[in-house]
């Protein structure tokens, strides 16, 4: 088991974001978490990476209780993710995004930053080369000197996934990395997160496009109003009467509308 | 020949450029990682009293003298950048505007040590040490031609030069690392920063420090190129000087604050020909300036087109 969500609740003065929701991540899983607008998923993430603590609950990473630790140390430890609303670097080439992406896996300091030492030049050289071969996995190396504020929005989308590889992460957070992008897009999103998968990478993916999320994903976890509604493979969960009626039921409709 | 283009004016105040470029530096460094910080002037009185201090009721070296000033400014720099990471913005501007309005009442008040308001007189000044020192291998300017006053204040810009280059040179190697990597990362987005690893606090207090280093330094050097201190020298005047030197010359990139401090450290100079109107002037201009390039002189867009380099290519929105 890579990550254990154990009876997590979440309150923001009075309103109970999430509440004591249990589910857990088997190793090498594309694991989705799916429900209406508001349901928590968004805030699921920023309990896993402790933007904020949960009000109970806990979350074991690896066997160790994450719960409590800083945000950085989090991602040392092998958890990143990318953000709903876009928050790469702006005003930094695609590169540099990518290779501040690798910043804990790597320990150059002030002194041998300046100095140039020989196992700083080393180190450098080996970010570069690895955001480089990142950029060319989400195809962007072509716009590796372009600033990310000048990158199309699906572009941006993929680039901060690069940033989050950048980490070696053996968990990956995807925060509805669809949204905002075509078909075609959408398809190539697809082949990159079977590509991660395939790197040994574990996935935990917040997504609304359901086609995607039932093509893609092991297994799903559905959220109401901040309560677990439902579990399961795909193909249950969209048999199951209570998601239909809370959320899939509501997303025909207003394609239909 | 040497004698005649030597003038000690024009030296004294390309000295006093070069130390303002050290006091922009001591701003832009901490900008770099987001922090707003107006304890310039504070961090540089300590270094000037610390060192002042020491090399007159000590009779230590010079040099160790104004280490140790830049250092004691660091260290501040340290103990009030951490409870620092709280604020940011305004705030942070405010509380380190304060800090230096503390440390200047201090200096005031302390009379015993500081001769308050009065201040320090007959710091032992850096050219003629120099020139002290080499006397006594019998050297003496006439060899190259120069007067006493001459090579006293051609041998102050010198060192100060030296040290500016080491500090530019220092500064943009650290840019252009690792640890330049993280401070623009935490400048532009901290929270983005933060989940990429990047132990926020540490660098954030690094860059403080840094800058408080440099104003120390600036300081103490500043000290040692005058003789003489006051805690005026100190003042919010100072602070509010030193944030418009970044400022206008463009706060996002190192050549903006060199050229902030030559810039606006010549402009009272070059019009004293109109005497006080040339504060009116100097205002006119920042105010034109804000107007129209608020970001100041220089930023990246344009030095990326002074370097010619395509910033974008083919990138679509
Ligand atoms: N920082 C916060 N402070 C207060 N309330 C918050 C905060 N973050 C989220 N909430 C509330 O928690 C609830 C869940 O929000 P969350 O962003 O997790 O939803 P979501 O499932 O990601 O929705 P969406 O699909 O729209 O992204 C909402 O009611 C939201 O208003
Ligand atoms: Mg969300």
């Amino acid at each position: 088991m890579v990550l254990k969500i154990q009876n997590v609740s979440k309150n923001f003065g009075g309103i109970n974001a999430l509440k004591d929701v249990t589910f857990s991540i088997n190793e090498g899983e594309i694991y989705g978490l799916i429900g209406p607008n508001g349901a928590g998923k968004t805030t699921m993430f920023n309990l896993i990476t402790n933007i904020f603590e949960p009000t109970s609950g806990e979350i074991i990473f690896n066997g160790e209780n994450i719960t409590a630790l800083k945000s950085y140390k989090i991602t040392e430890k092998g958890i990143c993710r990318t953000y709903q609303n876009i928050r790469l670097f702006p005003q930094m080439s695609a590169l540099k995004n990518v290779m501040v992406g690798g910043h804990c896996r790597s320990n150059a300091g002030v002194f041998s930053s300046v100095f140039r030492t020989k196992s700083q030049r080393k180190e450098e050289q080996e970010l570069t080369k690895k955001a480089e071969e990142l950029l060319e996995l989400v195809g962007l190396l072509e716009f590796k000197d372009t600033f990310a504020e000048n990158l199309a929005y699906g572009q941006q989308r993929r680039l901060e996934i690069a940033r989050a590889l950048a980490s070696n992460p053996s968990l990956l957070l995807l925060d509805e990395p669809a949204a905002g992008m075509n078909e075609k897009e959408t398809d190539s999103l697809y082949d990159l997160i079977k590509m991660v998968q395939s790197m040994g990478i574990t996935v935990l993916i917040i997504e609304h496009d359901m086609p995607l999320v039932m093509k893609l994903c092991d297994r799903i976890t559905v959220l109401n109003f901040g309560e677990k509604l439902a579990e399961g493979t795909p193909e249950e969960i969209q048999s199951n009467e209570a998601v239909i009626e809370a959320y899939l039921g509501k997303e025909e409709e207003e394609e239909i509308a | 020949m040497l004698a005649d283009i030597i003038n000690p004016y024009f030296l004294q105040i390309l000295s006093f450029i070069l130390i303002n470029i050290l006091l922009a530096i001591s701003v832009y460094v901490p900008l770099s990682s987001g922090q707003l910080s107006l304890g310039s002037a504070g961090f540089m009185g300590v270094g000037a009293y610390t060192s002042a201090l020491l090399t007159i009721h000590f009779d230590i070296p010079l040099i160790i003298g104004i280490l140790a000033g830049a250092c004691v400014a660091g260290i501040l720099g340290i103990i009030v950048g951490i409870p620092s990471l709280r604020l940011s913005g305004v705030y942070l501007a405010i509380a380190t505007l304060g800090l230096g309005e503390v440390i200047r009442v201090i200096f005031v008040n302390w009379e015993s040590l500081t001769k308050g308001s009065i201040g320090l007189t007959g710091i032992p000044q850096m050219g003629r040490e120099i020139l002290n020192f080499a006397k006594g291998f019998g050297f003496d300017p006439a060899m190259i031609g120069l007067k006493s006053n001459q090579f006293v204040y051609l041998v102050i810009v010198l060192i100060l030069l030296l040290l500016v280059i080491a500090t530019i040179w220092f500064v943009v190697r650290q840019q252009n690392s690792r640890v330049g990597r993280s401070l623009s990362s935490i400048q532009m987005d901290e929270k983005a920063a933060e989940s990429m690893g990047i132990n926020i606090t540490y660098y954030k207090v690094l860059s403080f420090t840094q800058g408080a280093f440099l104003a120390g330094l600036a300081g103490a050097l500043f000290a040692h190129v005058m003789g003489y201190i006051s805690p005026s020298d100190f003042s919010y005047h100072r602070a509010v000087e030193i944030l418009i030197f970044t400022v206008f010359g463009g706060s996002e990139v190192i050549l903006g604050a060199v050229f902030g401090a030559t810039f606006l450290t010549l402009v009272p100079e070059v019009l004293r020909f109109i005497s006080d109107y040339r504060y009116i002037i100097y205002g006119i201009v920042l105010i034109i300036l804000m107007a129209v390039r608020p970001q100041g002189i220089f930023d990246i867009h344009l030095l990326n087109r002074l370097k010619g380099l395509k910033r974008s290519k083919g990138g679509v929105r």
